[in-house]
């Protein structure tokens, strides 16, 4: 309980990247906490030194991206007043995200169900979307659904789009989450005569979570990134106005970091708030599996 | 756009859908919907400049937005662009999404039996580009067994793949075997040949214009030999509304003969292109 008890007092963005997921289960004899977290922040910095000079090597213009970088970023709107840059593609990945959860936890429930129809239609979904590239579907969503009379404008497509690829991949993620949860806690909760959907939400769910969280930011940190389909369909998002701005100066490298620098401070974002969620979701699991590993590898 | 002009138009499609028997079950409606909302829909590419690209105030700018914006003038209707992919726009299916493409397309068959091109509105030669330390291609007849760059998707594409036919003008002359088509997008093409001659490309075959804007920024690459062919650039629209065809080339011609359409050209080129004969 004691290393539960220090956790709440780290606040710098390394050690809680550090946390949990990251962290080894146990350090090293004579090795205390702080000194590793001395030696990562070490590390890091080092290779952040030596990506920054690698850059350097470019002889970029920085000029030029810091005039771009209110459009890149999305402080700025696009022409026809419209969001754009990073904050159209945070949008992109925040709608997409919410729309995938709901449609994943419903196929993840198909796969479990008993009803061969819903277990069929759950199966078909998964595979199709799982087996067809997400550029195809981004294009067969604008392009086809027209054809049969579903004229859909490029931002809905593209969430449309975002959903269901991800959404697929999801609920394989969730159901795994659900099936780790051991039966005897079903069992255990029926004992006590707690209803199903009380069982399944106070006692089946956080334990899975704790188990699907870490796969599901993963997607979701991915996701981000093949957000950048969407400008197939017009959107000016942070990767079309870095290609556009690219190639309307020749101003190649420099877009292109940018853009990369902006994508990898949104994932890390992203990572924090998993940390976060991983620590809530493990709260008394956590501290049971360190003690337990301490012996294991001290 | 409202929900109540979309649901508007799920509703009217689908009706479209239900009695798609009926051919031309869209006639008349690009010109009508132009009218109605007083708002003209062009698609364009933002990442082709000279012609079509974001500006340093983050606007879209180039020859065929200042085209666009004399044409929506004359029409008396607000210009609103939209970039979508240019496969997206090569697909035809508009439905609607847009009324016209002021795109510097170049009319091939292939194009013509999806999309409607009623008028040419200026005319670029192919060129061909290579590195400045190149010294075996000279013409267009020495890139027999090269690394050809190619726009993907473009006319150029379907030149180096001896399939290129332009309707109404003489056949196109291949006087090379064998090159090695890559296609891709053209400003990385230009990148990748400016890395050195047979680096990652021999040559590229493009637009004068986008490869004189390209050998201009990059002080490693040139244009030689004779012009490839006569390239004419049309607009295209929707199938299916022939009135729209109509007025978008009467607009046209209007243009071309009073001048507007040259004092663009000039302001772009330095030169008026949009004198193509026929």
């Amino acid at each position: 309980m004691a290393l539960d008890a220090r956790i709440p007092a780290r606040e710098d963005a390394a050690s809680r990247l550090l946390d949990k997921g990251m962290q080894p289960q146990s350090t090293a004899p004579g090795q205390t906490a702080e000194h590793f977290r001395q030696k990562v922040w070490l590390t890091w910095a080092l290779l952040c030194a030596l990506l920054g000079a690698g850059f350097y090597e470019l002889h970029l213009d920085f000029g030029y991206v810091g005039q771009k970088l209110p459009f890149l970023l999305g402080i700025r709107l696009s022409p026809d007043g419209f969001i754009q840059g990073a904050v159209l593609t945070v949008f992109v990945t925040g709608c997409s995200m919410i729309c995938a959860w709901m449609i994943a936890v419903l196929t993840a429930l198909g796969r479990l169900s008993r009803n061969p129809v819903a277990f069929a239609i759950a199966t078909f979904y998964a595979s199709l979307f799982r087996g067809t590239p997400l550029m195809v579907q981004v294009l067969i969503i604008y392009l086809a659904l027209p054809q049969v009379g579903v004229v859909l404008g490029g931002l809905t497509s593209g969430l449309i789009a975002l959903s269901l690829n991800y959404g697929a991949y999801l609920a394989e993620t969730i159901r795994s989450g659900l099936m780790a949860v051991p039966a005897g806690q079903r069992e255990a909760a029926m004992a006590l005569g707690l209803p199903r959907w009380v069982a399944s939400w106070k006692i089946i769910a956080p334990q899975a979570l704790r188990l699907i969280i870490p796969p599901a930011c993963s997607l979701f940190v991915s996701m981000l990134k093949d957000s950048s389909l969407v400008s197939l369909m017009g959107l000016w998002e942070l990767n079309f106005l870095a290609q556009s701005y690219a190639r309307s100066s020749y101003h190649y490298m420099e877009m292109l970091l940018a853009a990369a620098l902006i994508y990898w401070g949104l994932s890390i974002v992203f990572e924090l708030v998993q940390v976060r969620l991983e620590r809530r979701f493990g709260r008394g699991v956590v501290a049971r599996g360190r003690h337990a590993a301490g012996p294991r590898n001290g | 756009m409202t929900l109540n002009i979309r649901l508007r138009r799920l509703i009217a499609s689908s009706l479209a859908f239900v009695l798609a028997c009926v051919p031309f079950a869209h006639a008349g409606t690009t010109l009508d919907r132009v009218k109605r909302t007083g708002v003209l829909n062009d698609a364009l590419m933002e990442s082709y400049p000279p012609f079509g690209f974001i500006d340093t105030d983050n606007q879209l700018a180039g020859f065929d937005v200042d085209v666009a914006k004399a044409f929506a003038a004359r029409l008396g209707v607000t210009l609103k662009l939209a970039t979508p992919g240019w496969e997206t726009i090569m697909s035809g299916q508009w439905q609607g999404r847009w009324d016209i493409c002021i795109c510097s397309m170049s009319p091939t068959e292939e194009r013509a039996k999806v999309l409607s091109l009623p008028v040419r509105y200026y005319s670029s030669p192919a060129v061909l580009t290579v590195h400045k330390n190149e010294l075996l291609i000279k013409t267009v007849a020495d890139i027999s067994g090269k690394r050809v760059g190619v726009g993907m998707g473009s006319s150029y594409e379907s030149y180096v793949n001896k399939t290129l036919v332009i309707p109404g003008a003489a056949p196109i002359a291949y006087p090379f075997r064998n090159v090695l088509a890559v296609p891709g997008d053209e400003t990385v093409n230009f990148r990748n040949l400016a890395l050195g001659p047979g680096v990652r490309l021999d040559a590229i075959i493009s637009d004068f214009a986008t490869a004189k804007a390209a050998v201009e920024a990059s002080h490693a690459l040139k244009i030689v030999g004779p012009v490839i062919y006569a390239e004419p650039n049309v607009v295209a629209t929707e199938k299916g509304d022939a009135e729209w065809d109509r007025t978008v080339a009467r607009i046209f011609n209007e243009m071309k003969a009073d001048g507007a359409l040259a004092k663009i050209s000039q302001r772009w080129f330095g030169q008026d292109i949009t004198h193509d004969g026929p």
